[in-house]
C-alpha cells in the first residue's frame, strides 16, 4: 500500500510500521480470518482496514482518537498473519503502533488507573494470587458492580489454587539428555500452578534438566501489546540479562503468549543496541510442545501409558501458538501418541477464543461473544477432554464451557501428557 | 492533548483532518435517521475504509450503508437518488479491476451483513443473499452431497454478490463455467429503488446484470445451482521448453476429447518467482509449466483423460510428472496457489491483467508480451487459465521506484496485443476502471453505442457506479484512472 509515513521522525519502529504497510495490497484475504470482522462485518474492524487507519494516522491525515476505537478492538490474535498471502507482518505493525500511539492517547483517569493496575498485577504472581483471592470473595457482589470490574471477576475460576513454589533446578530422571531454561510465566503461576508442575515432571521424566533462571520476570508481552513500550523494554532487558542462550539446549515456555513474546524480542529491539542479543535468545525459544514433539520425532520420547478408555480430546489452537509461532502439528502429534486418544478438530478452529491477553478485560462484550462461539464450537465435537497450550485461552474456555453447562475437564496439553505418564488418564 | 495535535508531526504540511462524531452531511443524517446509526457509517475513519478494492484506491465515500435486508438497500438507493448522489455496491472488495472503488464521492452500499443462506437439496439449489461468502455455499451444501463449483482465487473472502457483479471465474471454469452459469434467479434493486425478481426465461435480464459491475442495478439475492462433487480427481504437471509447446499440448489434448477440470499455466518468470519463494524443486529452466486436473465419477474415464493429456504433452516435447497420491497432487498445486505471495516479494504492488485470447494465438501473445515486458524494464510474469486462453500478465512495481505512467503504458500495450490477436480485455475480473480506457479499442463503436443504450435504459441518471466499464463519451472530460 502506498504510504508517506514520515519514518525519519518516528525512528526504527517507524521503519517496522512503514514496511508492513508497504506490503499490504488490500486484497481482503485477511477478512475471513479476523474475529472482529466476523462479529461486526465492517472494514474498520478488519486487518486491512486497521492497516489503512494506522497509515492515515501516521501520515497525519486522520486523528488518532478517531482510529483508536477500531484499533483497540483488534485482539492481536494474528489470524490475519496466517491468512495473508503477501506476508504482511501485521503483528509487528500493531504492536509498534500501540507503542507509538499510547503516549499520545487521551484516556480518562479511571481508564488509566485500570490499565496501570492490570499491568502491575498481571505480571506479579504473588500480587495476582492475592488479588484473585480478594476477587473470589467479591464474586457474589458481581451483579451490582460496574462492567469494568465485573469482567475480571467473571473470569476467575471457582477455586483459586494455592501457589506452588518452583525449584530453581529440576534434575533429570535417569541419564541426563539435555538441559533447558524455563520461563515460569506470571498469571498462570497463580491461576494454574499445575501447568508448571506438570511441565517439570514431563521434562524430568524424559531426561531433561530444567533450570528456572533467577532474575527472570514477565516476558513483557502484555505491556508491549497494550502499548506500554517503556515497561515492556524494561522487562525485555531484564530477561535478556537473566537468560543466557548459550548455556541451554532450548529456552522453553508453556504459555503460547509468553513464548510468542520471547520470539518477538528482536522486533521490539529493532535498531537498538541489544538487537543481536535478542536474536540469539529468540533463536533458542521453543514452546514446550515443539520441544517434546522434537523428542517424539527422534524416537526419544518416553512412551505414554494408554488411556483407561478411548478418549476424544478437543485440541484448541491458541492464537499465539498457531498464528504467532506457527505451532500446530506438535501438540496434536503428542496427544495422538497417547494410546487411546483421538484428537478432534474444532470447527472455526482458527478463530480466537476472545481471551487475547488483556482483551477480555478491555473489550468484555466482544470477548464474551467470541468465548460463547468458541465454547459452542468445541462442545460440538463432543469431547471427553479439552486441551490447549495457553493460560489465557484456558481461563476463557473453561469459563464459557462451564457457563454452557458442561463439566468437561479443560487441561493444558502438558497436563494431559503428565496424566498419561502417571496412568491416570 | 487534542486529537488534532496528536495526529500531526511537527513540520508536517498535511492538511488538518476533520473529525466528525456526528454525520457531517445531510444525506448521512437522513440515512442515519431512517436506518439507525448501526447501519450507517459517516465518520471519516469509517468512510476512509470503503475507498478500495484489491487493486485500487478511489474517492472517499460520502457515507457507507451496511444493509441487513433488501428493504435497507431500497432505502439507501432512494435516499441517494433524492440527494443526487452516486451509488456504489460492494461485496468483500477483493476484486482486481477497481470495480468496487468509488470513482467519485458516493454512497457505498456494502453487502457484508446480508448473509442469509438457505440450501434446498431436493432441487439442488441455494438461495444466498448478496453478502454470503462464496466458499460458505459449498461448506453448507457439502453435507447434502452438493457443491457450488465457481472457484475464484478469493473464494474464502469474496461474496456471491461481488462474484455475480464481476461474473467471476476461477481455475475450474474451463469445465464447469463461471459464476453466471450457476444463476437460476436474481433479486435486484434498480436505480429507482424498485425490487425485481428475474429468472432466465424470456429476456435474459439476469444475464445482463451478471458482470455489469453494479452499473445497471444492485443484486441483493440469488438462487444458485448446486452440483454433486466429482468423486475422483487426478493431477499431472508438465514442463516445456517454451510456451508454444505448452499451448500446442493443450490444444491437442482438447482436440482428442479430454475435458480437464483445470488447465493452469505459469511462465518461466512466474516459476522462478515461486521457486525463489518456496524452493519446491520446480524446473527453473522450463519456459512454461502446465498443471492439469482431470475429474469425474468414473475413475477409468478420469485416468483415460489424464492419459490423453499426458500423451499430448509428450508429443509436444514436454516432460510429465503424474501425482501418485492426493498429497503429491496438493504439493504440485501449491506452486500455483503460491503465485500471489511469491509476486508480493518481488514488488509490493502489481497491475493484474486479465486478457483472453484464442488458444491458437497463445504462444505468439505470450512471446509478444514477454518482449514488451523486457523492453519496459518492469518485472513481468505471466500465468493463467490456459484452457480458456485466459492469461494474467502481471506487471510488478514499487511506486517509489517505478513510474505509474510506465506501468499503465505497459498495461495498455498488453491489452492491444490481446485485441490484435482477436482477444478480449477481461476473462473474469471485469473492466472496472483499470481496463476502461482500453474499451474504445476493444469494442467497436456500434456495440459500444448499444452498451450505452442499455445503461441509459436502466440507469438514466447515471447514478450506479459511475466511471466504470464504459469509457467517457466524446466531449466529456476524460477521467484517467
Amino acid at each position: 500500500m502506498n504510504n508517506e509515513i514520515p519514518v525519519q521522525m518516528i525512528g526504527p519502529q517507524g521503519e517496522v510500521m512503514a514496511h508492513a504497510v508497504d506490503a499490504c495490497v488490500h486484497c481482503g484475504f485477511c477478512l475471513p480470518a479476523c474475529p472482529t470482522y466476523a462479529l461486526l462485518g465492517d472494514e474498520m474492524d478488519s486487518p486491512r482496514g486497521r492497516i489503512v487507519l494506522m497509515k492515515e494516522v501516521l501520515e497525519g491525515s486522520l486523528p488518532l482518537a478517531d482510529a483508536a476505537p477500531h484499533l483497540d478492538r483488534c485482539l492481536g490474535c494474528q489470524g490475519c498473519v496466517t491468512a495473508c498471502p503477501s506476508g504482511v507482518p501485521y503483528g509487528e505493525l500493531i504492536t509498534a503502533f500501540r507503542g507509538w500511539s499510547e503516549p499520545r492517547r487521551q484516556r480518562s483517569p479511571l481508564d488509566r488507573a485500570k490499565r496501570a493496575a492490570i499491568l502491575k498485577i498481571l505480571p506479579a504472581p504473588k500480587v495476582f494470587s492475592l488479588a484473585a483471592r480478594v476477587g473470589q470473595h467479591t464474586k457474589p457482589l458481581a451483579p451490582v458492580l460496574p462492567a469494568a470490574l465485573r469482567a475480571p471477576l467473571d473470569l476467575l475460576p471457582e477455586q483459586v489454587p494455592a501457589m506452588q513454589p518452583l525449584p530453581q533446578v529440576t534434575r533429570a530422571r535417569g541419564p541426563r539428555r539435555g538441559r533447558v531454561a524455563f520461563l515460569a510465566g506470571c498469571a498462570q503461576q497463580a491461576l494454574a500452578p499445575n501447568f508448571n508442575a506438570a511441565t517439570l515432571r514431563v521434562l524430568a521424566r524424559n531426561g531433561i534438566e530444567v533450570v528456572i533462571p533467577e532474575g527472570q520476570g514477565c516476558c513483557g508481552a502484555a505491556a508491549l501489546h497494550t502499548g506500554a513500550r517503556d515497561e515492556a523494554l524494561r522487562l525485555v532487558r531484564q530477561n535478556l540479562a537473566a537468560f543466557h542462550p548459550d548455556d541451554y539446549d532450548a529456552i522453553l515456555s508453556n504459555a503460547a503468549g509468553c513464548g510468542a513474546g520471547l520470539k518477538e524480542y528482536p522486533a521490539v529491539l529493532h535498531g537498538l543496541p541489544d538487537e543481536a542479543r535478542a536474536r540469539a535468545l529468540a533463536a533458542k525459544v521453543q514452546d514446550i510442545s515443539e520441544f517434546l514433539a522434537g523428542l517424539l520425532r527422534a524416537g526419544e520420547l518416553e512412551p505414554f501409558l494408554p488411556a483407561s478408555r478411548p478418549l476424544t480430546v478437543a485440541y484448541h489452537d491458541a492464537c499465539h501458538l498457531a498464528h504467532a509461532q506457527g505451532v500446530r502439528a506438535a501438540p496434536r502429534e503428542l496427544l495422538r501418541a497417547i494410546p487411546g486418544v483421538t484428537v478432534a478438530e474444532v470447527p472455526e478452529g482458527d478463530l480466537c477464543c476472545g481471551s487475547a491477553g488483556t482483551y477480555n478485560l478491555e473489550q468484555p462484550e466482544l470477548a464474551n461473544s467470541l468465548g460463547v462461539r468458541k465454547a459452542r464450537n468445541i462442545l460440538s465435537t463432543r469431547p471427553d477432554l479439552i486441551a490447549s497450550g495457553n493460560i489465557g485461552c484456558h481461563t476463557q474456555i473453561q469459563s464459557h464451557v462451564r457457563r454452557a453447562g458442561s463439566r468437561v475437564p479443560v487441561l493444558h496439553t502438558v497436563e494431559v501428557l503428565d496424566l498419561a505418564y502417571r496412568g491416570e488418564l | 492533548m487534542t486529537p488534532r495535535k496528536t495526529a500531526l508531526f511537527p513540520g508536517s504540511s498535511a492538511p488538518l483532518p476533520r473529525s466528525a462524531s456526528t454525520p457531517d452531511n445531510a444525506l448521512a443524517t437522513e440515512l442515519t435517521r431512517r436506518l439507525g446509526p448501526h447501519k450507517v457509517l459517516s465518520r471519516l475513519s469509517e468512510r476512509l475504509n470503503y475507498r478500495y478494492d484489491a487493486i485500487q484506491f478511489g474517492a472517499t465515500p460520502l457515507c457507507v450503508v451496511l444493509p441487513e435486508s433488501t428493504a435497507d438497500v431500497v432505502t439507501a438507493v432512494r435516499a441517494a437518488r433524492a440527494a443526487g448522489v452516486p451509488i456504489v455496491g460492494r461485496g468483500a472488495a477483493s476484486g482486481l479491476s477497481g470495480g468496487a472503488a468509488p470513482a467519485q464521492p458516493s454512497v457505498v452500499v456494502s453487502f457484508t451483513r446480508m448473509t442469509r443462506l438457505e440450501i434446498f437439496p431436493e432441487r439442488r439449489e441455494a438461495r444466498a443473499q448478496a453478502g454470503v461468502v462464496t466458499l460458505a455455499v459449498t461448506e453448507r451444501a457439502r453435507p447434502f452431497g452438493l457443491i457450488y463449483p465457481p472457484d475464484p482465487a478469493s473464494f474464502r473472502t469474496s461474496t456471491i454478490g461481488g462474484n455475480l457483479g464481476e461474473n467471476a471465474g476461477g481455475p475450474l471454469c474451463f469445465k464447469y463455467g463461471v459464476s453466471g452459469d450457476y444463476v437460476r434467479a436474481l433479486e435486484w434493486v434498480d436505480a429507482e429503488g424498485e425490487v425485481h425478481e428475474l429468472t432466465r426465461e424470456a429476456y435474459d435480464l439476469a444475464g445482463l446484470l451478471i458482470g455489469s459491475e453494479g452499473t445497471l442495478g444492485l443484486i441483493t439475492e440469488a438462487s444458485l445451482r448446486l452440483t454433486p462433487p466429482p468423486q475422483f480427481t487426478r493431477t499431472l504437471m508438465a514442463s516445456f521448453a517454451d510456451v508454444g509447446a505448452c499451448a500446442q499440448a493443450v490444444s491437442r489434448a482438447i482436440a482428442t476429447g479430454a475435458v480437464p477440470a483445470k488447465l493452469e499455466f505459469m511462465d518461466q518468470a512466474c516459476v522462478n518467482a515461486v521457486e525463489d519463494f518456496l524452493r519446491l524443486g520446480l524446473p527453473r529452466e522450463a519456459g512454461a509449466l502446465l498443471l492439469v486436473d482431470t475429474d469425474g465419477d468414473d475413475l477409468d474415464t478420469v485416468e483415460e483423460e489424464r492419459a490423453l493429456v499426458e500423451a499430448a504433452c509428450l508429443e509436444a516435447g514436454g516432460t510429465v510428472r503424474r501425482a501418485v497420491s492426493d498429497a503429491e497432487s496438493a504439493a504440485l498445486w501449491q506452486a500455483r496457489r503460491s503465485v500471489s505471495p511469491a509476486l508480493g516479494r518481488i514488488r509490493p504492488q502489481r497491475m493484474n491483467e486479465d486478457i483472453v485470447v484464442p488458444r491458437s494465438a497463445l504462444a505468439e501473445v505470450v512471446r509478444e508480451i514477454r518482449a514488451l515486458g523486457d523492453a519496459s524494464g518492469l518485472p513481468l510474469v505471466q500465468f493463467g487459465h490456459i484452457g480458456d486462453g485466459n492469461l494474467h500478465p502481471n506487471i510488478l512495481f514499487d511506486p517509489r521506484r517505478e513510474s505509474p505512467e510506465a506501468v499503465h503504458d505497459l498495461a495498455h500495450r498488453i491489452a492491444l496485443v490481446a485485441i490484435r490477436h482477436g482477444g478480449v480485455l477481461s476473462g473474469e475480473h471485469g473492466i472496472g476502471t483499470m481496463k476502461r480506457p482500453f474499451m474504445r479499442e476493444a469494442v467497436d463503436p456500434l456495440t459500444l453505442a448499444a452498451f450505452r443504450d442499455v445503461k441509459r435504459a436502466l440507469d438514466p441518471a447515471g447514478a450506479l457506479n459511475p466511471g466504470k466499464v464504459l469509457p467517457d463519451e466524446e466531449g466529456e472530460p476524460h477521467a484517467h484512472p
